[in-house]
C-alpha cells in the first residue's frame, strides 16, 4: 500500500511542524491511534487581514485539487484515490443546498451537481472509474507543486499548496457582493473548466484552477458563469424548468433547451440539502438535508433506491465506502450513522461527538493490519468531524457488530409503530424510506480515538494517502501525517512491530462491550 | 411600530396564518426578560389554549379578584382578540402586577428571564391549585380531574394536578446504588424545566446525557444507605421518569465565579437541533421526539445587563420578537443564536431558554 519513494514527506517533518502550538492552546500537535500517531504536518489558513464582515457568514469547506498535466506518468495501480474526482461533487453541492430557500436551492444543486453529469450520464460513470486507478500515485510525487487545497472564508477563495510548508495561501479570489458557499474538482473536466465554484447567490462558475494560479488579480479570471438569474433568488423566474408541482414529491426535469446548463433540475424533499455524495463507480447519489432523511438514487435511472431518517434532526454531510457497500452520514442527533446498501437500513451508530456531526469520510487509504488475505474479515477504518471540535475515528468490521437483544414482540408502549424493529429482521423493500430507527434495536460503535484538533467548531475532513486534512469552520485547515510514513522513516522495523502489536490487541477491547453478532452482512 | 407590522404583514402575505396574531409588547423600563419570555409562552400552544378557556370561564369573577394568573389570561384574550393582524401592545396591567407582587421584579434593574418564567409558573400553579382547592370543599367528588399525581417517596406538593402541571411538568428520578450493598434507592421529584450545565462547543444532547451522568458521592459527600444504616459510596445518577409535553430548557449561561466573587456569562457555542429526543429517560419514554418552538435569547455579555428578545415558530414560520418588533427571520437564522466559540466575540446573542413541544401522542 505505501509508497516508498515518497519524496514529499522527507521534507523535515519534525522541523516543521511545530512542537508548542500558540495558535491553539491546548491542542495537542499529535494523537495516538492503534497504528501509530499521527502529527501534525502543515497549517493552512488565511491571512486575518483580508477578513472582514463576512467572515464567520459561510463556513469553509475544503476541496483536494491535483493539477494533472504536472503528473508524472503514473502506472495506474489497483488502489483507490478517486476522492478528487467524486468527493469534489459533493462539496461543491452541498454548501450550495444549505443555504437560503430550500426548495430553489435543492433545485439548483440537483441542475448542476448533477447537470455535468446528466450531460452524458453513460460517460460518467466511465470517467469516474478512470480516475479512480490513474491519480492514485500522483499525489505523492509532485515535491509540492501539484496538489493543492482549495477552501472558502468568508468572500474569498484561497488555494493553498497542499505539500509545502507554506501557511498563506499562494492565490486568494475575492467575490464582491457574495459569498462563495462551496467548490469541487474535477480533474477530468473536459474544457480545461476543472474548478466548479458555488456563491449563495446561487451563481456558479467553472473555471481553470491553472490559469487562476498564474493570474495575478484578485479576480475569477476566464471563468463560465452558470445560473446567472441566481434561480435560489427570491422572486427570480427560472424558465428552464417548469414549476414545481408538488414540493413534497421527488421530480427530475431536464431543461428544455438542449445546449442549456444545467441540464436537469433533481427536486427532492422539502427544506435545505445539506450534502450529497456520488458513490466512486458514479452510478448512485447519496443526499441529506434539514429534514433529516439520507437518500439513495440510482443516478441513471432516477429512482430512488432507498433511504431513512436520523435519529433526531438534520442531516449535515454524507460520504459513501469506496466499494459503494456503505455510506456514513452525521447530523444534528451528534451521531455517525452508518448505511448498509445491502440491507437498505441503518447497521450501527457511531457514539462519542459531544455536539452536531459536520463530517464523515472512509479511510480508502487504510488497510486492517490484520487482513489475512482471504476477504473475510472485512475492516472498515472511517474518520468524522464534529461541532465539537474534535476528531474521531472508527473501526467498523461488519462481522463483529453486534445487533442489541431483542425485546419481545409489541412490548413498546409508546409510539414506536412503524419503527424499524418490526422490519429488522425483513427485507426492506426497494425505493421506501425507513422511519427513525428505535435506539434499542441499532448496534452501537465507539470510536478508536477522540482528539480535538482545533479550537473552532470544525466542517470538513478528508483522508489522502499520507494525510488526514481537518478544516474548521472559520478557515484554518490542519494536515495531520500518517503514522506509518513518518514512522517507518524514522525507525522502521520499531515502528512496524509496535504497529503490529497495538492493532492486533486493539479491535479486542473496542468489542467488549458488544454482544450478539449479525453474521454475514458481508459476502 | 404601524410600518414595522405592515412590513410582517407584507413579508408574510397570503400565508400569513388564520386567525393569528402577532404583536410586540412595550417594554417598560427593563422589562423585556419579561416580554420575551410571555412571548414563547404566547406561543406554547397548549398553554396559551388554556389560558384563554380560563379567561372564558373567569369573565365574571375576573373583576374581583386580580391576581397574575388573571392579568395574564387578560393579556393573552387582549392579544388574540385584537383586529388587527400585528402591532404592539402594552402589557401594562400584568408588569405592574408582577411588580407590586415580587419586590425582585419591581426595580429597574436586568432581570433574569428565567427566574422570571420560574416565579411565573410556580404562582400560577398556586392559584390554580387555590382555586381548585376552593372548588372542591364545594363540590367534593370532582377533586383534580380524576387525575394522579404520580407520588414521590416524599410527597411536597399537594396531590393537584393543574393544567400547567399537565403541559410542563415532567419527573425526575434521583437513583442512588449504595456501593456497599448494591442497594438502589429511587427518589422522585418534579419539575417544571431542567436547568442544564453547558460545555463550550457542544450541543443540547451532549449537556443531557451530562445531566444525567453517573456521579459518586464519596468522602465528605457520603450517602446514607437505610440497608446499611451507616454513611456509604454510593453512584448517583438523575433520569427523567416522565417526560413533560412541553420541555423548558435552561442553559446555565450565568455561573457563579468564586474567585471573581460575582457572576459571568458563558458565551459558550451549545448547539440546539430543531428536532430533538432524549436520552437521559427511562427506557419507555426514550424515542419520544420533542420540536423546537420558542428561544429567548440573552444579549450582551455580562450577566447584570443586556437585552432579551425571543425566536418563536408559529405555523412554520420563524418570529423574532424584540420588544415592540416583530420581524419574520429563515430557520436558518436560528444557529445565529448557538454562541460563540471563542471567548471574545462581537456576537452576544446567545440562546438561554429553550422550548420545546413533544410530537408523540399522549
Amino acid at each position: 500500500m505505501m509508497n516508498t519513494s515518497n519524496g514529499m514527506i522527507s521534507a523535515p517533518s519534525s522541523s516543521s511542524s511545530p512542537a508548542a502550538n500558540p495558535q491553539s492552546p491546548g491542542i495537542k500537535t499529535y494523537f495516538k491511534t492503534p497504528e501509530g500517531k499521527y502529527k501534525l504536518h502543515y497549517e493552512k489558513t488565511h491571512s486575518s487581514g483580508l477578513l472582514h464582515y463576512a467572515h464567520g457568514k459561510t463556513v469553509t469547506q475544503v476541496t483536494l485539487a491535483q493539477l494533472k498535466e504536472r503528473a508524472a506518468p503514473s502506472t495506474p495501480t489497483g488502489t483507490s484515490s478517486g476522492y478528487s474526482a467524486s468527493s469534489g461533487f459533493r462539496s461543491a453541492t452541498a454548501r450550495l443546498l444549505g443555504t437560503g430557500n430550500g426548495n430553489r436551492a435543492l433545485s439548483f444543486v440537483g441542475g448542476n451537481g448533477g447537470g455535468k453529469n446528466v450531460s452524458a450520464s453513460s460517460r460518467i460513470s466511465g470517467s469516474f472509474a478512470a480516475s479512480n486507478s490513474s491519480t492514485s500515485m500522483t499525489n505523492t510525487n509532485f515535491d509540492g507543486k501539484g496538489t493543492y487545497l482549495v477552501f472558502n472564508v468568508g468572500d474569498a477563495v484561497f488555494i493553498c499548496d497542499l505539500n509545502s510548508q507554506d501557511k498563506d495561501p499562494v492565490k486568494s479570489i475575492h467575490f464582491s457582493n457574495s459569498n462563495p458557499m462551496c467548490h469541487a474538482f474535477n480533474p477530468d473536466a473536459k474544457d480545461g473548466h476543472d474548478l466548479l465554484i458555488g456563491l449563495n447567490s446561487g451563481d456558479v462558475y467553472t473555471v481553470s484552477l491553472r490559469q487562476q494560479l498564474q493570474d495575478v488579480s484578485k479576480k475569477l479570471v476566464g471563468a463560465l458563469h452558470y445560473n446567472k438569474d441566481g434561480s435560489n433568488k427570491e422572486g427570480a423566474t427560472d424558465s428552464t424548468f417548469p414549476a414545481i408541482r408538488d414540493p413534497t414529491q421527488f421530480t427530475v426535469d431536464k431543461a428544455k433547451y438542449s445546449k442549456s446548463n444545467p441540464v436537469a433540475r433533481w427536486h427532492i424533499c422539502q427544506g435545505s440539502i445539506n450534502s450529497i455524495a456520488f458513490s466512486y463507480d458514479g452510478s448512485h447519489l447519496a443526499t441529506v438535508g434539514r429534514d433529516g432523511y439520507l437518500r439513495i438514487f440510482d443516478f441513471s435511472t432516477q429512482k430512488l433506491v432507498c433511504g431513512g431518517k436520523s435519529y433526531y434532526g438534520a442531516l449535515l454531510c454524507c460520504s459513501w465506502s469506496m466499494d459503494g457497500k456503505y455510506i456514513l452520514t452525521g447530523g444534528e442527533d451528534d451521531l455517525v450513522q452508518v448505511w448498509s446498501m445491502e440491507d437498505r437500513k441503518v447497521v450501527a451508530w457511531g457514539e462519542g461527538h459531544n455536539s452536531w456531526v459536520s463530517g464523515v469520510a472512509f479511510d480508502s487509504y487504510w488497510s486492517s493490519p490484520n487482513t489475512d488475505g482471504s476477504g473475510e474479515h472485512v475492516m472498515y477504518r472511517f474518520g468524522s468531524v464534529g461541532q465539537d471540535t474534535q476528531l474521531l475515528l472508527w473501526d467498523l468490521e461488519m462481522d463483529e457488530i453486534v445487533v442489541p437483544l431483542r425485546r419481545p414482540p409489541g412490548g413498546s408502549p409508546t409510539y414506536s409503530t412503524g419503527s424499524q424493529s418490526a422490519h429488522w429482521d425483513n427485507v426492506i423493500p426497494m425505493g421506501t424510506l425507513q422511519p427513525a430507527p428505535c435506539k434499542r434495536d441499532v448496534p452501537k460503535l465507539s470510536p478508536v480515538i477522540a482528539h480535538r484538533v482545533h479550537t473552532e467548531p470544525l466542517s470538513g475532513l478528508m483522508f489522502t494517502q499520507e494525510s488526514v486534512v481537518t478544516a474548521c469552520r472559520e478557515g484554518h485547515i490542519k494536515i495531520w501525517t500518517r503514522p506509518s510514513v513518518s514512522e517507518t522513516q524514522s525507525n522502521s522495523s520499531e515502528a512496524t512491530s509496535t504497529i503490529a502489536l497495538l492493532s492486533t490487541s486493539f479491535p479486542k477491547d473496542n468489542k467488549a462491550s458488544l454482544s450478539s453478532k449479525i453474521v454475514g452482512s458481508i459476502i | 411600530m404601524g410600518a414595522a407590522g405592515s412590513k410582517l404583514e407584507k413579508a408574510l402575505g397570503d400565508q400569513f396564518p388564520e386567525g393569528e396574531r402577532y404583536f410586540g409588547f412595550e417594554n417598560f423600563g427593563n422589562t423585556c426578560y419579561c416580554n420575551s419570555v410571555l412571548q414563547a409562552l404566547y406561543f406554547c400552544a397548549p398553554f396559551r389554549e388554556q389560558l384563554l378557556e380560563y379567561c372564558a370561564n373567569n369573565k365574571s369573577v375576573a373583576d374581583a379578584e386580580e391576581n397574575l394568573l388573571t392579568c395574564l389570561a387578560d393579556l393573552f384574550s387582549q392579544i388574540s382578540s385584537q383586529k388587527k393582524k400585528t402591532g404592539v401592545i402594552a402589557p401594562k396591567r400584568f408588569v405592574q402586577r408582577l411588580k407590586k407582587q415580587n419586590e425582585l421584579f419591581r426595580s429597574y434593574m436586568h432581570q433574569d428571564a428565567h427566574e422570571f418564567l420560574n416565579y411565573l409558573l410556580n404562582e400560577l400553579v398556586d392559584i390554580l391549585e387555590k382555586e381548585a382547592k376552593g372548588t372542591k370543599t364545594d363540590n367534593e367528588s370532582s377533586s383534580s380531574n380524576g387525575l394522579k399525581v404520580p407520588q414521590a417517596n416524599g410527597v411536597h406538593k399537594e396531590p393537584i394536578v393543574t393544567w400547567v402541571h399537565k403541559i410542563f411538568q415532567g419527573i425526575l428520578t434521583n437513583e442512588t446504588r449504595c456501593l456497599r450493598c448494591e442497594t438502589v434507592t429511587a427518589r422522585d421529584e418534579t419539575f417544571l424545566d431542567l436547568s442544564l450545565d453547558i460545555e463550550q462547543n457542544s450541543s443540547i444532547t451532549s449537556c443531557l446525557k451530562n445531566f444525567s451522568s453517573t456521579e459518586t458521592l464519596h468522602a465528605e459527600d457520603k450517602f446514607f444507605c437505610d440497608k446499611c444504616c451507616s454513611l456509604q459510596e454510593a453512584q448517583k445518577r438523575m433520569k427523567i421518569k416522565k417526560p413533560p409535553h412541553i420541555l423548558v430548557i435552561h442553559l446555565k449561561r450565568f455561573k457563579y465565579m468564586e474567585q471573581l466573587g460575582r457572576y459571568k456569562k458563558l458565551s459558550y457555542r451549545v448547539v440546539f437541533p430543531l428536532e430533538l429526543k432524549l436520552s437521559n429517560t427511562v427506557e419507555e419514554y426514550v424515542d419520544i421526539e420533542y420540536s423546537l418552538f420558542a428561544v429567548v435569547v440573552h444579549v450582551g455579555s455580562g450577566p447584570n445587563h443586556g437585552h432579551y428578545v425571543s425566536l418563536v415558530k408559529s405555523h412554520n414560520h420563524w418570529l423574532f420578537f424584540d420588544d415592540e418588533n416583530v420581524e419574520m427571520i429563515e430557520e436558518s437564522a436560528v444557529q445565529t443564536f448557538f454562541g460563540s466559540s471563542q471567548e471574545y466575540s462581537s456576537n452576544t446573542d446567545h440562546g438561554y431558554i429553550l422550548f420545546y413541544e413533544s410530537l408523540g401522542t399522549r
